[in-house]
């Protein structure tokens, strides 16, 4: 009998043992060739992304692969992601994760534009490259802590401003308009709403209200159909990203007032696509998300190779218009022809 | 009686060879697949990113001993941290009093979880569920939702030892590990957190009062959720609102992958300790495995509904055991 319960005991754990070592060997499997690559000496570059799960990112990654695959003579890749926007302690395991595989360069969008500037500086010590992409950090701490690191990406602000200035035109002084904020915590949404501002400002338009609808759709439904109720003279959203521009054209739909109020986004993302060529929405701004990280890995190469000093670069933003697309398809048909 | 200790003896040996075993296996496989985790960079790696799990496993391996559990530790060691930043940056105090401050709100989390919880008898799980809320909301409207850096003055507590590489967090953990392991086998208190959580009626009715018990349990949870946010503070050099997002999770799983069992009366803390380390190093070994970010978590996922089916056993087995006894008497 007690032979039996000593049985029962040790049995679990060898479970666990067999299921360890099969689930480690199936990890192993796939990857076997990126760890005998590890020996050839090309430069080793880690893309330390936010959340995989989120489109812009997957995409911006998917990108970085492609860029890879395309010039694997040149360089290694290793993408790794975080589980949610916010996951900063995660990130920073990731980077020195990095660091221990003794990487060329990091090419980071950081969680967090001020914690993760640590091990950045650390990364950096240990005489890895840090290029910072997407989301620009904390000029005050990075000087307080005595590291550069450049930051490779669009100017949101310009391309905002580009946006708005081209809505703007279609206005007249004195105008009411309305700007629907991204999170109000994120770089990218503050330097968009100033560069709206700015065009705003510029134009002399009346701006009467300014949100946050939190880049969500369904918020940006709500906030605009509020603002819309309270201005009914309004004439023009001016949305910081494209998911709320589409909000603010349902608002728009259901009010009635299709073609009497304008609507410009950001991001150029395909589901706002069918909208711009119906003219519904005017315009938007594309800052080349798939190509966003491969920028940031085409610096770090370049800085491996001749040891420049590091400078932030910036990266195109192209507005976006019904008439590109025609434009688009008119040179597609040229080529083909 | 004396062959029943030695059984018991035995039993626990083999449970820790189990994990042990599991450990020093992937530890194996890994060194062997990968080229950089068997290296002293690595290891140290390895050593510092344990610190926070291995404090917040503790204090809830004593919440679960007792059949609670403790959902707020995430946000309570997001508060902690911001309120260490404002009271040293906007308060202007110096680092180690916003450190204490911070300790003694976590503590104060801790106590009002425990006492609510005692005195209107609502289950922790609602009661730490609140708090989350609570601690989070409070934690935001502090900080702005902005972080909120602090500076080399609180980085110093969170740099690595010269010459060892490893920081003095690390230190701080394992000496708790210990002292509550103590505390768990060796004194009266231990055992009457163990009797409360296999049966607190009995307990009561032996004359013993549990309130006290379990509210000083649950201050201590309280006071490890606030080391673990001092930790990461001085890791970063800034008190950050998002910080500790699913940590409650992570002590939880690392607990239970220990063999801790959910409905309380049993526990280890060396074990969640031992389980802390399984975690980090599969996350690790993973990492440097390049697995992608979705197949880490389907791995870690397995692992963790393992070691529950694995407590499932151990629990048959203890019930076995005891109709043989009666069987046998």
């Amino acid at each position: 009998m007690r032979i039996d319960l000593y049985a029962l005991r040790v049995r679990p754990s060898l479970w666990l043992l067999c299921l360890s070592l099969f689930l480690v060997g199936c990890g192993g499997e796939g990857e076997q060739s990126a760890d005998h690559a590890g020996q050839t000496g090309k430069p080793r570059i880690a893309l330390v992304m936010k959340s995989l799960a989120n489109e812009f990112f997957s995409t911006m990654a998917s990108g970085a692969e492609a860029h890879q695959s395309q010039h694997s003579d040149q360089y290694e890749l290793l993408v790794n992601g975080i589980k949610n926007e916010k996951d900063v302690t995660r990130q920073i395991q990731l980077v020195e994760e990095m660091m221990v595989q003794q990487v060329d360069a990091i090419v980071i969008a950081p969680a967090d534009s001020k914690s993760l500037i640590n091990v950045c500086r650390r990364a950096i010590e240990s005489g890895i490259v840090v290029i910072n992409i997407d989301n620009k950090l904390d000029a005050e701490v990075l000087q307080e802590q005595g590291v550069q690191i450049p930051f490779v990406g669009p100017d949101n602000k310009a391309g905002a401003r580009k946006v708005g200035e081209y809505l703007a035109a279609q206005l007249k002084a004195e105008d009411e308009v309305a700007l629907l904020e991204g999170i109000s915590t994120a770089y990218n949404a503050q330097q968009r709403k100033a560069g709206f501002e700015e065009a705003i400002n510029t134009a002399s338009l009346n701006l009467v209200a300014s949100q946050s609808a939190d880049w969500e759709m369904d918020r940006a439904n709500k906030v605009a159909a509020d603002i819309m109720t309270r201005q009914p003279e309004l004439k023009a959203f001016f949305c910081s990203n494209d998911s709320m521009a589409l909000g603010a054209l349902a608002a728009v739909r259901t009010a009635g007032k299709l073609g009497q109020v304008q609507i410009v986004g950001f991001d150029n993302i395909k589901a706002a696509r069918e909208a711009i060529l119906a003219g519904d929405i005017l315009a938007t701004a594309d800052q080349h998300g798939d190509q966003l990280a491969v920028y940031g890995i085409e610096y770090a190469l370049q800085v491996i190779k001749e040891g420049a000093k590091p400078s932030d670069k910036e990266t195109p933003v192209d507005l976006i218009t019904k008439a590109s697309f025609t434009e688009k398809q008119a040179n597609e048909k040229q080529a083909v022809e | 009686m004396p062959t029943g200790e030695k059984n018991r003896i035995s039993g626990w040996v083999i449970d820790y060879l189990g994990l042990i075993g599991v450990l020093l296996l992937m530890v194996l496989v890994f060194s062997w697949k990968t080229e950089y985790f068997w290296t002293m960079g690595n290891l140290t790696n390895i050593a510092n990113k344990i610190p926070e799990n291995t404090v917040v496993a503790v204090g809830m391996t004593f919440v679960l001993i007792i059949g609670g559990i403790d959902l707020s530790v995430g946000a309570v060691c997001a508060l902690v941290g911001m309120v260490t930043g404002v009271a040293a940056v906007n308060g202007n105090l110096p680092v180690p009093v916003a450190m204490l401050l911070g300790l003694m709100t976590g503590v104060f989390c801790g106590l009002i979880n425990g006492m609510i919880s005692e005195r209107w008898r609502i289950p922790s799980f609602i009661v730490t569920l609140g708090m989350l809320e609570i601690a989070r909301g409070s934690e935001l409207l502090i900080s702005n939702s902005e972080s909120l850096h602090i500076g080399a003055n609180i980085e110093y507590w969170g740099e690595a030892i010269p010459g060892i590489g490893i920081t003095p967090a690390f230190f701080v953990a394992a000496l708790l590990v210990i002292l509550a392991q103590i505390v768990l086998t060796k004194t009266v208190y231990g055992r009457y957190m163990l009797a409360i959580g296999d049966n607190e009626e009995a307990v009561r009715l032996s004359g013993i009062r549990s309130t006290p018990v379990k509210v000083g349990v649950f201050a201590f949870c309280g006071f490890t959720a606030a080391l673990a946010g001092l930790m990461k503070t001085c890791q970063t050099g800034t008190a950050d609102p998002n910080i500790g997002e699913g940590l409650e999770l992570d002590a939880i799983a690392a607990v239970v992958i220990g063999g801790t069992s959910l409905m309380g009366g049993r526990g280890s803390v060396l074990k969640s300790f031992l389980g802390v380390l399984i975690i980090a190093v599969l996350d690790s070994g993973l990492v440097q495995m390049l697995t992608p970010d979705a197949v880490k978590r389907i791995v870690t996922g397995s692992a963790i509904v393992l070691a529950v089916i694995l407590d499932g056993y151990r629990q048959q087995f203890s019930v076995k055991n005891l109709f043989a006894k009666q069987l046998g008497s």
